[in-house]
């Protein structure tokens, strides 16, 4: 395994720098604090690292079997244009995570797990970083007609929650609860986007990915690993975390992260050109199991929190009968524990979007009683926030035939940042976008 | 009985596999201790998740091996891989699954620089000892030295 560190041209480096000043302040800290939390690891790199001596033959799609391309140049001008919007998206989801872990991560109950998180939020960065060596490091103008990195870069420093790419990472956290779900699920996504484009017939992106999903590795520890420890304490009647919190949680970001594979119809673009090895549904299916293995897993600790005595296999045994007869065991409900979402619930891209669709897989008829069951199922401070509003206001036209699905999709607004493109310019307002036409 | 003919896949540990490693523990040393696993295991993902294997069959993790590459410690400057825990579900002994994790934590070590990995194990475990230097693994001129810390003690 070698690894070549890349650091971009100083003006951008500068932008970067600048970009984590607001939103990464702790970020001194974190490298001062380095030794104490994560003794031995290597030091933080603000930098791209590009693995050497990945394969430098396409392997799936219409060019199997070819050189990879190593310059925009090499790609059709549809290829081009798609795998910037793949950088794009990827880009925007680094800097948005940033945004997003920022707002409740001081909330932390614990120094650990802030660290943790702090720790993911400076590798978004890296990660982020990356994507930029991507567009600034060949001029992509010829290929993609006129399209130019830095205007790109620029693009992206300027997206704020509410303007990124993805719908995931349009929503605010609304407590620490939301920066571990969050890593547990939606960098969860990453993993795969990423384990996916390590094939890609562009070889500076395929290049980009193993330095990347060795550190998402500890990204979903550090989701997984707070969620298994909050689920022991709640068994145990100490802290202030509940299953039922954190099932809310899981019910606000898991139909965002199903839906950051895109509609599951589709990808068939990213295999044919080479960018990916898996088609969209795919790539899901396997995603859900793997949620579901994380949920009986948290769900496991949390029994043998409960009930100390047990085997592992009585454990087993009653888990498997709580969620079978949707009972209870010596005072465990099976509301007591975790499960995971319908793929369908709450969906509003994608095949199964704006259909009312409930936790369980249950099918609701009217709009009114569809939304009460959401409220009963979603956190409390993410039902008061606009997004919810907006969510309603369109599912009742959809449901009333004003608006047709396609056109919903569409439609559903995200909150856009104006006032200049850095935080520094504080005097931002928000306004609802317009809907594309 | 489990179903022992399954094939087996030996991949880079992840963060599911916690609760896996906690029961092949527990029923090797009859300890529950899932605290210890998510603190071990959260440091190795974080260092170099490839560097550290589990084997499973079925779909059920059956046996892990930990390690890691380090450098500057003890005076060694090279960079060196270390492996430091490994278990095998009881019912998959004797099916040369730490033989396969040992050979994959090798390749991934090899490329990551390393000329060397130790170990160190209790020369009273025979089974264990037996085992590495099957391997190839013989005594280190590195020797592990410890002493008795008294509560109060004259210098």
């Amino acid at each position: 395994m070698n690894v070549a560190e890349v650091t971009l041209e100083k003006k951008y480096h500068r932008a970067v720098e600048h970009w984590r000043r607001h939103w990464l302040p702790d970020y001194e800290t974190l490298l001062a604090q380095w030794d104490r939390y994560f003794p031995q690891d290597e030091p933080f790199c603000l930098c791209a690292k590009m693995e050497c001596g990945t394969p430098d033959r396409v392997a799936v799609g219409e060019h199997a079997g070819e050189a990879k391309r190593l310059a925009p140049d090499e790609l059709s001008e549809e290829e081009a244009r798609h795998l910037l919007a793949i950088i794009r998206a990827q880009a925007s989801t680094e800097f948005g995570s940033i945004q997003q872990h920022s707002g409740t991560l001081a909330r932390a109950q614990d120094d650990e797990d802030r660290f943790w998180v702090l720790r993911v939020m400076a590798e978004e960065l890296r990660h982020g970083y990356q994507m930029f060596h991507l567009l600034l490091s060949q001029d992509w103008s010829k290929a993609a007609a006129g399209v130019r990195g830095e205007e790109m870069v620029e693009e992206i420093l300027s997206m704020g929650t509410g303007s990124h790419v993805l719908d995931a990472f349009n929503l605010e956290y609304d407590s620490f609860v939301d920066n571990v779900c969050f890593a547990a699920l939606v960098d969860r996504v990453g993993k795969y986007q990423l384990t996916m484009q390590k094939v890609c017939a562009y070889k500076p992106m395929a290049d980009s990915m193993p330095p990347m999903l060795r550190e998402e590795a500890f990204h979903l520890a550090a989701g997984v690993i707070p969620m298994r420890r909050w689920a022991k304490r709640a068994a145990q009647g100490e802290g202030f975390i509940t299953m039922q919190g954190l099932q809310r949680s899981i019910n606000k970001w898991y139909p965002r992260a199903l839906e950051m594979f895109g509609d599951e119809r589709g990808g068939d673009s990213n295999v044919r050109m080479g960018f990916k090895d898996m088609k969209n549904r795919q790539a899901q299916d396997l995603y859900i199991e793997e949620v579901r293995r994380m949920i009986r897993d948290i769900n496991a600790r949390y029994l043998r929190a409960r009930f100390p005595g047990y085997t592992p296999e009585k454990s087993d045994q009653v888990l498997d009968e709580v969620e079978r007869s949707r009972g209870r065991h010596d005072g465990v409900a099976f509301e007591d524990l975790l499960r995971l979402p319908d793929r369908r619930f709450f969906r509003r891209k994608g095949e199964p979007a704006w259909t009312m669709v409930g936790l369980e897989g249950e099918s609701f008829a009217e709009v009114d009683d569809y939304l009460r069951h959401l409220a009963q199922r979603l956190p409390e401070a993410y039902l008061a926030g606009g997004d919810m509003k907006r969510y309603a206001e369109t599912l009742r036209l959809v449901v009333s035939g004003q608006l047709g699905v396609e056109d919903a999709i569409r439609k559903m607004p995200r909150l856009k940042r104006v006032g200049g493109n850095c935080p520094c310019s504080r005097a931002v307002r928000w306004v609802v976008e317009e809907p594309a036409s | 009985m489990p179903e022992v003919q399954a094939e087996v896949r030996i991949r880079p540990l992840d963060e599911l596999d916690i609760g896996s490693i906690v029961r092949i523990d527990e029923r090797i040393t009859g300890a529950y201790r899932p605290d210890l696993w998510e603190q071990r295991i959260g440091y190795y993902l974080r260092r170099d998740p490839e560097a550290s294997r589990v084997a499973e069959s079925g779909g059920r993790v059956v046996g892990f091996m930990l390690g890691d590459v380090r450098a500057g410690e003890f005076g060694i400057e090279e960079p060196g891989g270390w492996i430091e825990r490994f278990g095998i579900d009881p019912d998959y002994r004797g099916r040369d699954l730490r033989t396969r994790l040992v050979s994959a934590i090798l390749a991934h070590l090899r490329e990551r620089g390393a000329t060397k990995v130790r170990t160190l194990v209790d020369r009273k475990d025979a089974g264990v000892t037996g085992f590495l230097t099957a391997l190839g693994f013989t005594p280190s001129p590195l020797q592990a030295l410890e002493r008795h810390i008294e509560p109060r003690e004259s210098p």
